[in-house]
């Protein structure tokens, strides 16, 4: 059983703020407690394969315009920056 | 105005003058103001379709080279951008998102005359699969509007169901295409990874999603993915398809196929409805011709928990970008600290969305890794691993597509162990990369059940030829609605 405290130190850590923890808190345990059926699997030796992207794949490194300004779209542009809240000192 | 025709008829229609695409979308709107209070498969409606109908009308009374769908009325899921218009995933985080480009699918219909008719609703970032996650409200099934349409394309495939559009995209992560058209009665490909570029679709889990087709017919599905599917610069793990004309020889058949039944998929958990069901398209598949016979793959057992970890995982990280600056609502920035804003901005993510977010914070964390996210790779490997040694024996797989007939609304929402059960037959595609169809097969107390097909990886044509086989065995009651 994952420790409530645990799941309310993950929620903190992605910065997720939740008014009921108690109610995601059961949901999420309950959750978790069925990937512990990964345990039974036998796969400690199993080495874990990655699908390769060859770089012929990427595109090229080159400009691509766009016409429109992205940055207008944003709630909080102001003209000439962007407002965001303060850092944590 | 028979709205009640494939794509393939619908282009033909037109193409010979019988219907004119403005008749056809006008109807088509009315169809959606009719019966789209009840089902609520669409988020959004077009305004400007009429428009775009009689422009394309416009072109083939002129005799101008018109594009292969003829001003077909399609349903977006409502992940998928399409420029200029709202793009809200069914989350009130991106209620005002209005996509600044078009996705490669679009640009690809759009180069074809298709008409976008509406967003078709979904399970918040495609996370569920009723539709019960939609910030918006869960879509009913037309087959019986009390009962879920699955997801969590459920916007998607209802509209094509109700005859509300003529086919439809969704994006298929662990069954997101699949299920819902098991659910509703129509037809839902999930291609081999990379054949269709996932540019422009709002990711949820990149490294099994993909954008796949739901429509009437088997054949519509090979129409839509002639168009849509095909390398991109933009997305670096398209394939090369070749240029595969996935339409011609569709009728070629199965004789002399191998087909695996997939034995974990059959099990204890199976609906007898379903059973019976799935026990019926093995006679009908051998009676085409094909050698059935009982496969195991074991892995199949973990599937579900490994599939649920490495998409929150995923998920978690994908949706860290969601801050409130980039993306978002009107809510001022002023008197807060960084962190602290951007926790209180995401309390408009929804319960489900919230908690798969915690999942993908915990299950990769430093300490448990091991125990989780590592282990998931480790079974997605084997999986992989263990499908491709029984494609050296066979040439198709065959489940059905859910194990359970499809439920009530609210019957399961508060249950999510319910809930992942119902994706054991469909993840497995998604783990493996493998091409995967479902197909109509039966109705049973006036509730559909859909057969899987699954390939090998590229065998995609060879995978619809299968469907359309299938298909032709069946002869469905027409939807209720």
């Amino acid at each position: 059983m994952v420790a409530a405290e645990e799941i309310e130190r993950v929620s903190k850590l992605m910065r997720i703020d939740v008014d009921d923890h108690r109610e995601y808190v059961d949901k999420v345990q309950s959750m978790i407690e069925f990937f512990d059926v990964l345990d039974s699997a036998g796969v400690e030796s199993e080495e874990i394969s990655m699908q390769e992207i060859p770089i012929s794949n990427l595109r090229n490194d080159e400009h691509v315009p766009f016409d429109g300004k992205l940055i207008e779209k944003l709630n909080h542009y102001k003209g000439t920056y962007v407002r965001a809240p303060k850092m944590s000192s | 105005m028979n709205l009640k025709i494939s794509a393939l008829e619908y282009v033909q229609e037109v193409q010979s003058g019988n219907i004119s695409v403005e008749d056809y979308v006008s109807k088509t709107i009315e169809r959606i103001s009719k019966v789209d209070e009840k089902i609520h498969a669409f988020l959004s409606v077009s305004e400007n379709v009429l428009d775009q109908a009689r422009m394309i009308d416009k072109k083939v009374r002129s005799g101008e080279k018109v594009g292969a769908c003829y001003g077909m009325p399609i349903s977006i899921k409502d992940n998928i951008c399409i420029k200029d218009g709202k793009t809200t995933c069914a989350s009130k985080m991106l209620e005002n998102f209005v996509a600044p480009y078009d996705a490669t699918v679009i640009q690809k219909l759009k180069q074809q005359d298709a008409v976008f008719v509406g967003k078709a609703n979904l399970d918040e970032f495609a996370m569920g699969l009723t539709t019960e996650f939609s910030a918006y409200g869960a879509s009913g099934n037309p087959w019986n509007t009390d009962y879920v349409p699955g997801g969590s394309s459920g916007g998607s495939a209802a509209s094509v169901s109700a005859f509300e559009c003529v086919a439809s995209l969704g994006s298929d992560t662990g069954g997101s295409v699949r299920n819902p058209a098991s659910f509703c009665s129509v037809v839902g490909y999930k291609p081999t990874y990379g054949l269709i570029s996932r540019f422009g679709l709002i990711s949820y889990a990149n490294s099994i999603e993909q954008i796949g087709p739901l429509t009437r017919t088997v054949k519509d599905s090979a129409f839509m993915l002639n168009i849509i599917s095909g390398l991109d610069t933009n997305d670096n793990t398209t394939i090369d398809g070749n240029e595969q004309d996935f339409l011609s020889g569709i009728e070629y058949g199965i004789e002399g196929k191998k087909i695996g039944i997939i034995k974990e998929m059959v099990g204890e958990g199976t609906a007898p409805e379903v059973l019976a069901a799935t026990n019926d398209a093995v006679s009908k598949l051998e009676g085409l011709g094909a050698t059935c016979e009982e496969v195991s793959l074991d892995m199949v057992k973990y599937s579900v928990a490994a599939y649920y970890t490495i998409t929150a995982t995923e998920a978690g990280s994908n949706l860290a970008r969601y801050d409130n600056l980039r993306y978002g609502y009107e809510f001022p920035v002023e008197g807060y600290e960084f962190n602290s804003y951007i926790a209180k901005a995401r309390r408009r993510f929804g319960p489900e969305v919230t908690r798969r977010m915690i999942i993908g914070g915990f299950v990769p964390s430093a300490g448990q890794a091991g125990k989780y996210f590592l282990k998931a790779l480790k079974v997605k490997s084997k999986l992989t691993r263990e499908v491709g040694e029984v494609f050296e024996r066979f040439d198709l797989l065959v489940a059905p597509t859910v194990p359970v007939l499809p439920f009530k609304k609210g019957e399961k929402i508060d249950d999510p162990i319910a809930l992942f059960q119902v994706d054991l037959n469909t993840v497995t595609a998604n783990l493996t990369g493998r091409p995967a169809v479902s197909v109509p097969f039966a109705i049973s107390n006036g509730l559909p059940i859909g057969m899987q097909l699954i390939a090998d990886s590229n065998h995609d044509k060879m995978l619809l030829q299968a469907a359309y086989a299938l298909e032709q065995t069946v002869n469905l009651p027409e939807v209720p609605i």
